[in-house]
C-alpha cells in the first residue's frame, strides 16, 4: 500500500518537476526573445545610417566619441556603427557580401585597398559630385594627404573613398640583434644585397633560436614588396585615364602631379616575368640559407610574440605595428624601422583604407556628411588616438603619436610616400579574393624548393591568375 | 540483418560499458612486463592527448614575450592573468557565452523533444511508409551542411531571421542522428509494460504517455548532451549565418581574437581558448558518463 | 553476443502491441488507425523541420547548380555550364583528390589508433587508471575544432613550436610543418585525428564490452594468445562496430572544414584545400552560388556512392553472430 502511494507521489513530483522544467524553458525563451530575434541590438531595423567597420566591439566603442562629435554637428542624422569581426580583409568582405545577400547591406563600409575595386565595380557609389560640391571644405583635407594614397581609391576616373589610414611595408628590425651582430642602423638606401649581408651577420652572431628574416605569406608585406622594389609585380599594372578633375582641382602644384591617373588597373597576370622570377629566387635563397623562414599562409598571429621576445631580426611591417609591440612589452628603443631595401627601385607597397558609400545607401547625403566629417582632423584624432595604424593626414604622424612607444625613426613612415612618390597600393583588382588566393597558394612552394620547383610554382601561379582574372568580378 | 541500423540496443539504455568490463581476463596478481608496456604506451598516448591542452593553459598564463619559451613549460608556476583581462576587454565574453548557451540550450531541448517523439513513432507505431521515411531521415546525415547552406540562408532571409540566433537554432532542431538514437533507445526498452497496457485497452497515446514517456528521460539526456557538445563547438553555420558580433557564438569570437595583420597576441588568444573550454569542461565532468554511454549506445552493437 | 539476438524479436513485438488482441482493438476503435494518426503527430516536428531546412534546400541546391547567380543580379540559366567549369577547374579537382586522400589516411589512423587503444584499455589494469585513460582520450572531443586548430598552429610552428622542439630532442631536424604541402597535410590530418579518435575509441569500447568473456576463454583453451587472440576473435566479433565506426568516421571526415580553414586556409598551394572549403570559397568569397551548388551536388553524390559501397561491402565482411 505505502509502496503504491510512494510510487504515486514520486510520479506526481516527477511530473511536477518536468512541468516546472518545461515552463522554465518556455519562460526563458520568452524572456530571451529579444536576444534570439536580434531586436535588442540598438539601431536594428531603424533607418539610421549604418556604418560597417572591421573590428571588435571595443573598436566600435572607440568610434563612439567620433559619433558624438558628429551628432553635435548633424543632430538630424542618426548613426550606428556595426563592428564586424574578421580575421583579415577578405574575411571582412565576405561578411559584407553576406549582409548584402541577406538583404541588410550597411550604408557606409570601411574598405581597405584589398577591396577598393571590388566595391567600386559592384557595390559603391562614386564620391565625385560630393567632392566637387564641397570643394572648399575638401581642400584642407587633400592638402594634408599624400596623392599616392588618394590615387589608390581612384577607379576609372572616379574617386570612391577618402583615405583615412594607411601603412607601407617598411622594414622593422630588432636593435639588440643588430647591435649583437655589430651592425649599425642601415642606410636609407640600403640595397637588397646589404639586407642579405645584415641577415648573414645576425645569423652568425646568433645561430640558433633566432630567425634573421621573418615574413608571412599574404598580400601585404609578403612577396609583393620585393616585387615592387624590383620594379615589377605579379600582375601587369596599367593606369586608366581620367581623374584630372581631382588632380587639377586639388593637387595642381604637387611635385608628383604628372604621375597621377584615373586609377590603377590590373588586367593581366605577370608571374612569368623575368624579374618576378628574380625576386622569388632571392627569397628562395634567403630561405635556403636559413636567413629567412618559409612563410606561413595566413600567418602572422605569432609575429608580435616572436618579435617582442627577440627571436626575429627583421620583418616587413608598417606603422600599425607600433601599438602591438608596445602592448607586448617591447621597449621603444628595442626596435626601429627603416625603408624597405632598394633593388632596381625603392618603390614601396602600401595599403590604405577609407569609407565607401554603398549604392544602396538609403540617404546618400547623410552618408556623405559622415564620410566628410570623418576626414576632418578633429574626427581623425578621435578615431586614431594611438599608433595602431598610420593616419592618412601627414600632420598627425607626429612626435606625440609615437611618444614613449617608439620607434626612434618614426618619420620613415610618412617619408616613404614623399621620398618614393611611385610607391603604389597592393595589387587588388575587383576579383581580389580569387587573385589573392592564386598568389598566396603558390608562394610557399616557390620559395621552399629548388629552381625547378620555383619555375613550376610561377607557371602555376600564372595559370591560376589567368583563371582568377577571367572570373566575373 | 542487412544494415546495422536495424539492430536493437544490446542491453537497454546504458550498455554494459558502465556495468564493468570483462576484467577477469588474465591471471590477476602476477606482475607482467606485458602489462607494464601496455600501461606505458597508454600513458604516452594520454600525454600526447592532454599535453597540448596543458601547454595552452600554461602559455595563456604567461606574458606575450614569454609565450614561445623553450623548453616549453606545461605547468604555470607564476601565473600572470593579464591576458585574461585583455580577453574581457576585447571580447564581450559574457554575451558570447549567453549566445552560445541560448543557441545550444534551445537546440538541445528542441532536439530532445522532437527526436523522442519521432524516435518513438519509428520504433513503436505502425504506419505506412515507415521504413522508407526512416531511410530518408538517415540519408540526410550524408549531405554536408555546406551543400544546403545557401538555400538555408535564403530561406532564413525570407523568414526575416537574417543575422539572428533563431537562424542558428531553428534549422538545427530536426535531427537525424538524434531520431536514430531515440528509435534505438525505445526499441531497447522492455516490452512487457506495453503489452500489459495494450491488453488493458490503452490507446497508443496512453501507452506512450504512461508507459514509455516516463522511461524516455535517460535517452533524451543522451541526445541533449550530444547536441550540446556538437553545437557548442559549431563553427561553420555561425560563420555564415551571423554577422553582427552581438550574435556571435564562442568559437567565432575566439577566431576573431587572432587579430588582423598579426597584431593579435598569442597569450590573449590562448586565454580566450581556455575560457571557452570552461563550460564544455563542466558538461564533461557532469555528463561524461551519459555522453560516453550515448555515443556507444546508439551506434555500438 | 547472446543478448543481442532477442532485441531483434523484441522490437517487432513492441511495434505491434495490438497484435495479440485484435478483437479488443476493433472494439475500442483505437489500434491501427489511431496509431497512424499519432505517428504523424509525433513525426510532424522532425519531418516538417527536415523538409523545410534540409530537403527543400537540397532540391534548391540542385536547381541552383544550373544557374549563374551572385545574389546581387538576377539569376540566369546556364545549363550544365557550371558542372563543365567545375570539373575542369584544377583547384576543384585537387580539392576532391585531397578530400579522398584525407579521408583514407585520417580514417585509417583514427580507427587503427582507437582500436589499439581500446583493446589496451580493456585489458587488466586498476580501475582508476582505466577511468583516467578513458577520460583522457575522450577529452579532445569536447573542445571546438576551431580552438584546437588555433593552439595547434602555435605548437607546429617551424622555428619555435613545441613539436619541433620535442623532435629535436631525439635528433630530428626541424620539420617545416605549415609551410610545405606534405607538412601541412600531415598537420591537418594529425590535428583532426587527435581530436576525433576518442569518438571511435568509445565505439570500440562499447563493442568490446559486448564480446562475451567465454569467447576469449574458449580461444585461450585453443592456444590463442596475445595478438593472435585479437586477430581471430576480437576483430571478427567487432566487425559490426567497425562498420558503424567507419561509416560515421568517413561521413564526418568527408565534410572536414574547421581544421584546414583555421590551420592553413587550404595552403600552401592547394595542398590542404578540401571539397567543402571550395564550396565555401566559391559561394561566400566570390558569390558564385551556381558553381558552389554544382560542387556540392558532386560531393553529395560521391558521399552517397561511398556509403552505399560500404554497406554493400559490409554484407561480405561484417560478421554477425
Amino acid at each position: 500500500m505505502t509502496g503504491a502511494i510512494n510510487g504515486q507521489l514520486r510520479q506526481i513530483t516527477r511530473r511536477t518537476a518536468l512541468g516546472a522544467l518545461g515552463v522554465g524553458i518556455i519562460g526563458a525563451s520568452v524572456a530571451s526573445w529579444p536576444r534570439l530575434s536580434g531586436t535588442d541590438i540598438p539601431g536594428r531595423g531603424d533607418n539610421s545610417l549604418s556604418i560597417a567597420i572591421l573590428g571588435t566591439a571595443a573598436d566600435a566603442a572607440a568610434r563612439q566619441r567620433a559619433i558624438d562629435a558628429f551628432s553635435r554637428i548633424h543632430p538630424d542624422i542618426k548613426v550606428k556603427v556595426q563592428a564586424i569581426q574578421a580575421v583579415d580583409w577578405k574575411d571582412f568582405f565576405t561578411k559584407i557580401l553576406t549582409m548584402v545577400a541577406a538583404g541588410t547591406p550597411p550604408d557606409v563600409v570601411y574598405v581597405a585597398t584589398e577591396g577598393a575595386q571590388l566595391f567600386a565595380e559592384k557595390l559603391a557609389h562614386p564620391l565625385d559630385d560630393y567632392i566637387r560640391r564641397d570643394a572648399a571644405d575638401m581642400r584642407e583635407f587633400f592638402s594634408d594627404v599624400h596623392p599616392s594614397l588618394v590615387e589608390a581609391f581612384m577607379y576609372k576616373g572616379s574617386l570612391y573613398q577618402l583615405p583615412m589610414d594607411w601603412n607601407a611595408a617598411n622594414m622593422y628590425y630588432n636593435t639588440t640583434a643588430f647591435a649583437a651582430a655589430g651592425l649599425d642602423r642601415p642606410a636609407d638606401d640600403w640595397s637588397h644585397l646589404d639586407f642579405r649581408s645584415s641577415l648573414a651577420a645576425m645569423k652568425k652572431a646568433r645561430p640558433s633560436d633566432f630567425t634573421p628574416y621573418y615574413w608571412t605569406n599574404r598580400l601585404f608585406g609578403g612577396v609583393v614588396p620585393w616585387l615592387y622594389a624590383n620594379d615589377t609585380s605579379f600582375l601587369k599594372e596599367t593606369r586608366s585615364t581620367g581623374g584630372d578633375w581631382l588632380w587639377d582641382g586639388f593637387y595642381a602644384s604637387d611635385p608628383s602631379r604628372s604621375l597621377r591617373s584615373g586609377g590603377y588597373q590590373w588586367l593581366e597576370p605577370n608571374a612569368n616575368d623575368d624579374r618576378v622570377f628574380e625576386s622569388f629566387d632571392y627569397l628562395r635563397g634567403l630561405v635556403k640559407d636559413g636567413l629567412g623562414v618559409r612563410p606561413e599562409e595566413g600567418g602572422g598571429n605569432s609575429l608580435v610574440g616572436l618579435f617582442a621576445s627577440n627571436r626575429i631580426g627583421t620583418t616587413p611591417a608598417g606603422g600599425y605595428w607600433v601599438q602591438g609591440l608596445h602592448e607586448a612589452g617591447m621597449a621603444e628603443d628595442g626596435f626601429d624601422v627603416q625603408f624597405f631595401p632598394r633593388w632596381k627601385t625603392q618603390r614601396h607597397q602600401f595599403g590604405t583604407a577609407g569609407y565607401a558609400m554603398m549604392k544602396t545607401a538609403k540617404d546618400k547625403d547623410a552618408a556623405w556628411e559622415w564620410i566628410k566629417f570623418s576626414s576632418s582632423r578633429e574626427a581623425m584624432e578621435l578615431i586614431f588616438p594611438n599608433p595602431a595604424t598610420t593616419p592618412a593626414r601627414r600632420s598627425m604622424v607626429n612626435e606625440k603619436l609615437y611618444a614613449s612607444k617608439g620607434p626612434a625613426h618614426w618619420k620613415v613612415f610618412y617619408d616613404t610616400l614623399d621620398r618614393f612618390p611611385t610607391t603604389g597600393p597592393i595589387p587588388a583588382p575587383p576579383q581580389q579574393a580569387a587573385v589573392e588566393t592564386a598568389l598566396m597558394k603558390n608562394v610557399s612552394l616557390a620559395v621552399s624548393g629548388d629552381e625547378q620547383q620555383l619555375k613550376q610554382a610561377l607557371a602555376s601561379m600564372q595559370r591560376d591568375l589567368e583563371i582568377a582574372l577571367r572570373r566575373q568580378p | 540483418m542487412t544494415t546495422t541500423t536495424e539492430h536493437g540496443l544490446a542491453s537497454g539504455p546504458t550498455p554494459r560499458l558502465s556495468a564493468g568490463l570483462p576484467a577477469v581476463r588474465t591471471n590477476r596478481r602476477r606482475f607482467s612486463w606485458n602489462t607494464a608496456l601496455r600501461v606505458i604506451l597508454l600513458l604516452i598516448a594520454a600525454a600526447l592527448t592532454l599535453g597540448p591542452v596543458l601547454w595552452t593553459l600554461s602559455t595563456s598564463l604567461r606574458s606575450p614575450s614569454e609565450s614561445f619559451k623553450l623548453p616549453p613549460s606545461f605547468i604555470p608556476w607564476n601565473p600572470d592573468f593579464t591576458s585574461y583581462g585583455q580577453v574581457f576587454q576585447q571580447l564581450n565574453i559574457f554575451l558570447l557565452v549567453l549566445n552560445s548557451a541560448l543557441v545550444t540550450g534551445l537546440i538541445a531541448v528542441g532536439q530532445m523533444v522532437s527526436a523522442a517523439l519521432a524516435g518513438y513513432a519509428f520504433a513503436h507505431l505502425k504506419f505506412r511508409g515507415r521504413g522508407a521515411l526512416f531511410s530518408i531521415v538517415l540519408a540526410t546525415m550524408m549531405v554536408p551542411v555546406q551543400v544546403t547552406i545557401v538555400p538555408v540562408f535564403m530561406l532564413i532571409r525570407g523568414m526575416g531571421l537574417s543575422d539572428t540566433l533563431l537562424a542558428l537554432i531553428l534549422p538545427a532542431i530536426p535531427t537525424a542522428f538524434g531520431t536514430f538514437l531515440m528509435r534505438q533507445y525505445f526499441l531497447g526498452l522492455p516490452t512487457e509494460l506495453a503489452e500489459a497496457a495494450s491488453i488493458d485497452g490503452a490507446s497508443p497515446w496512453r501507452t506512450f504517455r504512461s508507459v514509455y514517456a516516463p522511461l524516455a528521460m535517460p535517452g533524451m539526456a543522451i541526445v541533449g548532451i550530444l547536441a550540446f557538445n556538437f553545437h557548442w563547438n559549431e563553427f561553420f553555420r555561425p560563420l555564415i549565418l551571423t554577422i553582427s558580433e552581438q550574435n556571435f557564438t564562442l568559437p567565432l569570437g575566439l577566431v576573431s581574437l587572432q587579430g588582423n595583420l598579426g597584431t593579435g597576441s598569442i597569450s590573449v588568444v590562448l586565454a580566450g581558448v581556455v575560457l571557452s573550454m570552461i563550460p564544455a569542461l563542466v558538461v564533461f565532468m557532469f555528463g561524461q558518463r551519459a555522453l560516453q554511454a550515448g555515443l556507444t549506445a546508439g551506434t555500438g552493437k | 553476443m547472446s543478448t543481442t539476438i532477442p532485441p531483434q524479436e523484441r522490437p517487432r513485438q513492441a511495434a505491434r502491441p495490438d497484435r495479440p488482441t485484435p478483437a479488443r482493438n476493433r472494439k475500442t476503435g483505437t489500434g491501427r488507425h489511431s496509431q497512424r494518426w499519432l505517428a504523424w503527430v509525433f513525426l510532424a516536428p522532425t519531418i516538417l523541420g527536415m523538409g523545410l531546412f534540409t530537403l527543400i534546400p537540397i532540391v534548391a541546391s540542385v536547381v541552383l547548380a544550373f544557374f549563374r547567380w551572385d545574389i546581387i543580379s538576377a539569376p540566369s540559366f546556364v545549363g550544365f555550364n557550371n558542372f563543365a567549369e567545375v570539373v575542369q577547374d584544377p583547384t576543384v579537382r585537387v580539392s576532391f583528390l585531397n578530400t579522398i586522400v584525407f579521408v583514407v589516411v585520417a580514417v585509417a589512423l583514427q580507427l587503427g589508433l582507437a582500436l589499439a587503444l581500446a583493446i589496451m584499455v580493456q585489458e587488466k589494469m586498476p580501475a582508476w587508471l582505466r577511468v583516467f585513460f578513458r577520460s583522457a582520450f575522450f577529452f579532445p572531443l569536447i573542445l571546438s575544432a576551431a580552438s584546437v586548430s588555433i593552439f595547434m598552429r602555435y605548437l607546429f610552428n617551424e622555428q619555435f613550436g613545441v613539436v619541433n622542439w620535442l623532435l629535436s630532442l631525439v635528433g630530428i631536424p626541424a620539420v617545416p610543418w605549415l609551410t610545405t604541402p606534405g607538412g601541412s597535410a600531415a598537420v591537418v590530418i594529425l590535428v583532426y585525428v587527435w581530436q576525433n579518435f576518442g569518438f571511435s575509441f568509445l565505439l570500440f569500447i562499447g563493442g568490446l564490452a559486448s564480446i562475451p568473456v567465454e569467447t576469449y576463454e574458449a580461444a585461450s583453451i585453443d592456444g590463442a594468445t596475445g595478438w593472435r587472440k585479437h586477430l581471430h576473435v576480437t576483430l571478427p566479433l567487432l566487425s559490426p562496430t567497425t562498420l558503424v565506426a567507419s561509416v560515421m568516421a568517413i561521413i564526418s571526415a568527408l565534410q572536414v572544414f574547421d581544421q584546414p580553414y583555421v590551420l592553413t586556409r587550404g595552403g600552401p598551394g592547394d595542398s590542404t584545400r578540401t571539397a567543402v572549403m571550395v564550396i565555401f570559397e566559391s559561394a561566400f568569397q566570390r558569390l558564385e552560388f551556381g558553381q558552389a551548388s554544382a560542387i556540392g551536388v558532386l560531393l553529395t553524390l560521391i558521399i552517397m556512392a561511398i556509403t552505399a559501397a560500404q554497406f554493400r561491402l559490409s554484407k561480405r565482411f561484417v560478421f554477425y553472430q
